[in-house]
């Protein structure tokens, strides 16, 4: 967005916000410190439908997020009242990420346990019913065995041995 | 089209996911003409609108799709961080 026709807007620092009416465009300077990423795409996606909103990143540390209203703003007081909205949004979208941070770990335990709760334990008839053996299947072609096992070198032992039967038969 | 409706976007790596960018470039594709290039710290963009009447919607919306990819995704990184 350019910098010129950038007016200040009443009640707030010059420093924080700005405005520019002939983009009818409103610039808001964040701390990212304060302000986590996810916060600022919590935010800026609730007024995409209202704003074409870009988010710069001007300076490490710092974010700014530029919102140019798509209709209907003409005057600073309404730009002003645009960016109030989004800075009010920002504080819900930064603690709800404060929350899901603290709760993360409880949320995580809790979700595992209700869903090993819902499989429920095993009844005598499915432990009754359950194959202990390690034979997992039958395999008569032989298509679990690995190349080697199937057509690799035998060992000299074997090998004797087919040589023995060869010659007892010839 | 004249260059006076060419607007270049310049998109912060660190904000804006570049797959989200090279996918909003293809579904703009009709509506706008784009050149790509990338520096350090951005994904540059430039957009020429087809219809002049219509630029500040076609910028500004497709600035509005490339956040909306980017934030659909997790972000920069996928949700990882």
């Amino acid at each position: 967005m350019s910098a010129d026709q950038q007016t200040s807007i009443p009640d707030l620092p010059e420093a924080l916000a700005s405005a520019n009416l002939g983009e009818r465009s409103v610039s808001l300077n964040i701390d990212a410190e304060l302000y986590p990423l996810q916060a600022v795409y919590g935010a800026a996606y609730i007024f995409i439908d209202r704003c074409y909103v870009f988010v710069d990143r001007p300076e490490a540390g710092k974010f700014r997020v530029t919102l140019a209203a798509k209709e209907g703003v003409e005057e600073v007081e309404a730009l002003r009242s645009l960016v109030g909205e989004f800075a009010n949004e920002l504080i819900s979208c930064a603690w709800r990420h404060q929350v899901t941070q603290d709760n993360r770990v409880a949320v995580e335990t809790v979700t595992v346990q209700a869903i090993a709760g819902a499989m429920g334990e095993p009844s005598l008839d499915d432990l009754a019913d359950f194959d202990f053996t390690d034979e997992a299947l039958d395999d008569p072609l032989g298509i679990a065995q690995s190349w080697e096992e199937k057509h690799g070198r035998k060992e000299p032992k074997a090998e004797a041995d087919a040589e023995a039967e060869g010659g007892a038969s010839a | 089209m004249s260059a006076d409706a060419t607007k270049e976007l310049r998109f912060p790596r660190e904000v804006y996911a570049g797959t989200a960018v090279d996918e909003a470039v293809k579904v703009w594709g009709k509506f706008a003409d784009f050149e790509l290039s990338e520096t350090e710290d951005h994904w540059v963009v430039k957009v020429t609108p087809k219809h002049e009447g219509a630029a500040r919607q076609i910028i500004g919306e497709f600035g509005n799709y490339v956040l909306g990819l980017t934030v659909d995704r997790g972000g920069v990184d996928g949700g990882e961080a």
